[in-house]
């Protein structure tokens, strides 16, 4: 194994212990549970008119979650250390610091997008079970669409609060700039929405977006001066 | 022929327009164990961070083992333990899952594993302690717990920031004891300290810090003493009567020397620390002599800061 898979695995393994000591670990659940409950409040209490309906409602109460889970736990892998001053032990040992980072936000990332994707799939499929009417009016998202963009959204927030985190060397300032990044993703995705403007691009913006600020704070953070 | 351990060559840190400090030269050769002595801001901290690559010079060089530490940070690591200022740890996490993954990240193979955290731990931390969230153990317990985590993988040379800092005295006579032990057992040391007691018992050679620049570099005990290396203690005997050479003849042992004073006191320079000034006086007193008075000396370590850093931060 190269070392810089090893450094990666080794504060994968790292990340999980802390979720699990901090019980922050349960957060990932929530979607799992909200999303189903939205979907069948949909289907039985608002008896909505369509099954895709029903559907988009899960879909956005799971997505929303996720992203809450996403900045809360991305804040914490990165910013926590920092202001802690935990770093000053990890980073005296041997190690590749951005693989140790990308460990971590291979943990806490891919735990709140893994959460998104069964918490959302469940919640469609909850939808289908409950809702049997049929409407002429279909809703203003797809489903599909919906469940596949808001995987380009969390990816955008995980890396804005990951490159936050990284520059102010504190969790609760990223967190803080990661709501308002996650603010202005909704006003831009709601202008494109009102003028029927909202395709695939806006999503795959962001995710790239996304991408790059992951990327960048991989770097700066192996630059990092104590 | 000695080794290099650690090296500074022409040293500079600059932090904007302040020099943290400013053009240092050392070598400090493998199972040494050197002071680092300064008042704060001297830049005893920031030497520490350029030697374990946590922060880059801004001319000059250091060398772990021959390494530049900014260069190739993660090889240079490979034989050092550090520990810098007071990392804080999550108050959620125990001893043993941080010890955990310092063993993991230090490439300690699982069934190793623990091994190295009871080899670490010994005479530092109970295992019971370990298993306890840091959040509820008091200071002197996270702190053993912190330089144990240092100690994983059994690294060759050790960089420690004030390692007592925080520490009752009964704690910091126990942690002066386990350096004591880490210097026989052959570790380089460099300890950065304000306590001067600290430098006495565990450091061979000083090395004098002010305003970024080294101003002094000498043995801890520029007076006579036991040629043998490890930590040397100096206590002055007062007897009731004159003593001889011949009177000492049962204690004579190489680690241990005995220069008079006068006819009824001498000063002895032997190896060691409580336990062994304990077991002298037993002895001296078995040898018949009539042993009137025990003390330890006005430090020439004391006298020798203060002309070298200034009064301030004197302890």
């Amino acid at each position: 194994m190269s070392g810089h898979a090893r450094d990666l695995l080794n504060n994968a393994a790292w990340e999980v212990t802390r979720l699990r000591r901090s019980r922050r670990i349960w957060l990932l659940t929530i979607p799992l549970v909200a999303g189903p409950v939205g979907s069948a409040a949909a289907a039985l209490y608002l008896k909505v008119p369509s099954v895709a309906t029903a559907q988009v409602l899960g879909l956005l109460i799971s997505g929303g979650l996720s992203a809450l889970i996403v900045l809360d736990l991305t804040a914490l892998a990165v910013g926590e250390d920092l202001a802690l001053r935990t770093h000053l032990l990890t980073f005296a040992l041997p190690q590749r610091r951005s693989a140790a980072l990308a460990g971590r936000l291979l943990v806490v990332t891919g735990g709140a997008l893994g959460s998104y994707a069964a918490g959302a799939g469940l919640a469609a499929w909850v939808a289908g079970q409950l809702v049997h009417g049929v409407s002429a009016a279909p809703p203003v998202l797809t489903p599909l669409h919906l469940y596949l963009g808001q995987f380009g959204l969390l990816v955008f927030l995980g890396g804005v609060v990951a490159a936050a985190a990284v520059v102010t060397r504190s969790a609760s300032q990223a967190l803080v700039a990661g709501v308002l990044a996650g603010v202005l993703a909704a006003g831009i995705a709601s202008s494109f929405l009102l003028q029927h403007q909202l395709g695939p691009t806006f999503p795959v913006v962001l995710g790239g977006v996304g991408v790059v600020a992951w990327g960048w704070s991989l770097f700066e953070y192996g630059r990092l001066e104590t | 022929m000695a080794t290099e351990a650690l090296a500074a060559d022409h040293l500079s840190k600059w932090y904007g327009s302040r020099p943290a400090l400013a053009d240092v030269s050392f070598r400090i050769d493998r199972g040494e164990s050197v002071a680092y002595l300064g008042p704060n801001g001297a830049g005893k901290t920031t030497t520490l961070k350029l030697l374990s690559g946590l922060t880059r010079p801004t001319s000059g060089f250091a060398r772990v083992l021959g390494i530049d530490p900014s260069g190739e940070r993660d090889r240079a690591l490979v034989g050092v333990g550090t520990l810098l200022e007071t990392p804080g740890v999550p108050p959620f996490l125990t001893g043993a899952d941080l010890l955990s993954y310092c063993a993991r990240v230090r490439g300690v193979p699982v069934r190793e594993r623990p091994d190295a955290v009871r080899r670490a731990t010994d005479g530092l931390v109970a295992a019971e302690s370990l298993r306890h969230p840091f959040g509820s153990l008091s200071t002197g317990v996270a702190r053993r717990t912190l330089l144990a985590s240092v100690l994983i993988g059994d690294p060759e040379i050790l960089l420690l920031d004030e390692p007592t800092m925080g520490l009752d005295p009964a704690a910091r006579s126990d942690l002066r004891k386990i350096l004591r032990d880490l210097v026989r057992r052959g570790k380089t040391i460099l300890l950065s300290t304000h306590l001067l007691e600290d430098v006495q018992e565990v450091c061979d050679r000083v090395l004098f810090l002010r305003d970024g620049v080294l101003v002094g570099d000498e043995p801890v005990q520029p007076t006579a003493g036991p040629t043998a290396g490890g930590s040397v203690r100096t206590v002055r005997l007062r007897f009731a009567t004159p003593v001889t050479p011949e009177s000492f003849a049962s204690l004579a042992r190489p680690s241990l020397r005995v220069v008079w004073e006068d006819p009824r006191q001498v000063l002895v320079f032997f190896l060691g620390g409580d336990p062994e000034q304990a077991e002298l006086v037993a002895q001296t007193v078995r040898a018949g002599l009539t042993l009137i008075g025990v003390a330890v000396p006005e430090p020439d370590l004391a006298r020798r800061y203060l002309e070298k850093v200034g009064r301030e931060e004197a302890t």
